[in-house]
């Protein structure tokens, strides 16, 4: 009887496998030339990571770093695109041209100041939404203000912008709600001015600072700050001894990725600057806009400009880097 | 009042898509049956969607339009695809043909294939700067002008007959204007050629004036509100009333005069410059064919250049057009003898020694 029952069970997993073996998944586990794929990437753990990453890697050459190394190529060249009967030469002019002439270091160095005072702001505003989040809001609703938070993301960049033009405009919601209680009898210029595209940038880029704080605050034990209170350390000895220093990560993590974003960015001071704001990417803009061949310095200028955001931040992580481990008090 | 006024331009617009429709067919109908694609790059509203639809049913060739902004990057689009263009058709302001024929990106344009091409208004079609090396080079389909537009609830007709009310204390942080554009008019104003012309043999002359409007847009420049770039951009300033005058195209002012906003435009006293838009084959174009079955459907009855004067808001280079247009369009497309005896066309000719100068001038300006 028990061998009955043993027989049917065997026969009973056979017709499974048999059944199995008619599915497309089946059929491809069993094809030879999958096998012999599997069995090369199963051979050594190097060979099965590179065959893994090739992929990614691939993606990452030719989607990420092919356009920024094109991009310096043509830098490096007199004529972009090469018209009909004229050939192209290697040159540095296009260099020589930015330290050449002071008119084009205005924009630039205003750049750089700008992104470093926006992303100063976006710290400033989004820490103590993120701590509020981390800290105060239960686990079960977090992944519910996440989500409300990221709401504005699912548009694009220039609708966000357009939104801003709407709520800062002479006829926009502010200058309405000011003049309905009576507060200006004039609207506030607050367009095309620094604040109106620092208003903007902050508000497109307020997430990519908030995640990182969100991270790094969401996981700092809250034994931590109770130890600290027990020690009889106040509410702003225990933030500036305790929370802070351990979130440095994500400070720096936000502040980088807010800054890179902010001294690329073109649309919104287009949009939302005015006569005395105008940044780099503007100058490079101008330069590909230009019928002719002004795209190897428009290509160098955007070279010039990507080097430049890179040190800065490079400068910026050793900075974090020194705080991290107490070198710098 | 203001629903009233786009109500009744709704309706207006409705009737002219509907006889758009009715007279395109009578030439389509001949047209046989091609098939195939055109690809257009041009402006906005440049191509009435009636017309689009009408001519991609009559003759089954796809009417691909892509949509662009400005002439430069136009230019170097073209270029970086020659000698294998993805575009058939493309939209050329007059005073830049030069740059695209010297490039050699354009075709010479065959009129005699255009039955209709005597249906454009001969001081368009037959002007001094249509022909170049003996060919023409496009066909043309709109005009349009550098104006100073003014919100009429602010600013008065009077204050507005000069250029230098848009750089008066009154209007502080009122104003806007295109920069580049802006240079040529001031040289004007100044009493210069702005077109360089004139100092085509005389670098240093033409230096010296260039010099001479920068510094004089640098002085003014705490008085403006903002340099922009695009129509849309002047549109919504006025309409959020962060300016109260500007400089514009008359094609975006003529828009929103039409929409019933209080906005007029006019000519200064002191002249302007005025452009054409012309519709021109590629070198090489992959459907030239189809190329030219659209150029000569467009160009087949007043009432599509008046359906694309309504759409653009620029000023239609058919002959009768205008008899196709409202009251209200027809004053927002229409400008006093006076006015017009000070207008000039731009000119390419000094065009490479001009832009030469003036685009470090513009960053200088946009950097001080």
């Amino acid at each position: 009887m028990s061998y009955d029952a043993a027989s049917a069970r065997n026969e009973r997993a056979a017709s499974t496998l048999r059944q199995a073996d008619r599915t497309f998944w089946g059929r491809l586990v069993n094809w030879s030339p999958y096998r012999a794929f599997a069995g090369l990437i199963g051979a050594s753990p190097r060979r099965q990571f590179l065959i893994l990453a090739l992929f990614p890697i691939l993606w990452v050459l030719t989607q990420h770093l092919g356009p920024m190394i094109q991009m310096v190529g043509v830098s490096f060249t007199d004529a972009y695109p090469v018209a009909a009967g004229k050939e192209q030469h290697l040159t540095l002019d296009n260099y020589a041209r930015f330290f050449g002439d002071s008119i084009f270091w205005m924009p630039f160095f205003r750049t750089l100041f700008f992104a470093a005072t926006f992303t100063f702001c976006t710290l400033i505003l989004t820490y103590p939404v993120a701590y509020y989040l981390a800290r105060h809001v239960s686990r079960k609703n977090q992944m519910l203000m996440l989500l409300l938070l990221l709401i504005p993301f699912w548009v694009g960049e220039i609708v966000r912008t357009y939104a801003i033009m709407i709520l800062l405009g002479n006829t926009g919601a502010v200058n309405l709600l000011l003049r309905s209680i009576g507060l200006i009898d004039r609207p506030i210029p607050f367009m095309y001015t620094s604040f109106s595209m620092g208003m903007g940038i902050v508000y497109l880029t307020a997430l990519y600072m908030l995640l990182p704080l969100y991270s790094a605050l969401e996981k700092l034990p809250k034994s931590y700050n109770e130890a600290a209170a027990d020690l009889g350390a106040g509410a702003w000895t225990r933030f500036r001894r305790v929370t802070l220093p351990l979130t440095i990560e994500g400070i720096s993590s936000g502040c980088t990725l807010v800054f890179l974003i902010a001294t690329g960015f073109y649309a919104t001071p287009v949009l939302l600057g005015g006569p005395s704001t105008t940044v780099f990417a503007e100058t490079i803009a101008g330069f590909f806009h230009v019928a002719g061949d002004e795209w190897p310095t428009g290509a160098a200028f955007a070279t010039i400009m990507f080097v430049s955001a890179l040190i800065v931040t490079v400068v910026f992580q050793r900075l974090m880097s020194a705080l991290r481990k107490g070198d710098v008090k | 009042m203001t629903n009233l006024s786009l109500n009744r331009r709704h309706l207006l617009k409705a009737a002219a898509i509907g006889s758009v429709a009715l007279a395109s067919p009578a030439y389509l109908r001949r047209a046989h049956a091609a098939g195939g694609e055109v690809n257009i790059w041009t402006y906005n509203n440049f191509v009435p969607e009636s017309f689009k639809k009408q001519f991609e049913a009559d003759t089954g060739i796809k009417v691909n339009v892509r949509l662009v902004d400005d002439q430069g990057k136009q230019f170097n689009l073209l270029a970086a695809e020659q000698p294998n263009p993805t575009v058939d058709i493309m939209t050329v302001a007059g005073h830049r043909f030069l740059q695209f024929i010297d490039s050699d990106l354009l075709a010479p344009l065959d009129t005699g294939r255009l039955k209709n091409w005597g249906n454009i208004n001969p001081t368009f079609s037959e002007s001094d700067w249509s022909t170049i090396k003996d060919n023409k080079w496009g066909a043309p389909i709109l005009s349009g002008m550098e104006v100073l537009s003014y919100n009429t609830d602010y600013v008065s007709a009077e204050e507005a007959r000069t250029w230098d009310t848009l750089f008066s204390e009154k209007y502080a942080n009122q104003t806007a204007y295109i920069i580049q554009d802006m240079m040529s008019i001031i040289m004007l104003k100044m009493g210069y050629d702005g077109n360089m012309v004139e100092y085509l043999d005389k670098p240093e002359e033409a230096a010296r004036i260039v010099e001479e409007a920068k510094q004089f847009l640098i002085k003014h420049k705490p008085l403006v509100r903002k340099y922009y770039d695009g129509g849309a951009e002047i549109q919504q300033m006025f309409v959020n009333q962060d300016i109260v005058l500007g400089h514009s195209w008359n094609g975006p002012a003529a828009a929103l005069i039409n929409d019933g906003f209080p906005l007029d435009m006019t000519i200064p006293k002191e002249g302007s410059y005025g452009f054409v838009y012309t519709y021109n084959i590629a070198k090489n174009a992959p459907n030239a064919d189809n190329a030219y079955l659209f150029l000569d459907a467009i160009l087949s009855s007043p009432e599509i250049g008046a359906a694309m004067t309504k759409a653009s808001g620029y000023i239609s280079t058919y002959k009768d057009a205008s008899n196709h247009l409202t009251d209200l369009e027809k004053k927002s497309t229409s400008f006093t003898d006076e006015e017009l005896s000070t207008l000039q066309f731009f000119r390419a000719e000094a065009n490479k020694m001009k832009y030469g100068l003036i685009d470090p001038a513009v960053e200088a300006i946009k950097a001080a």
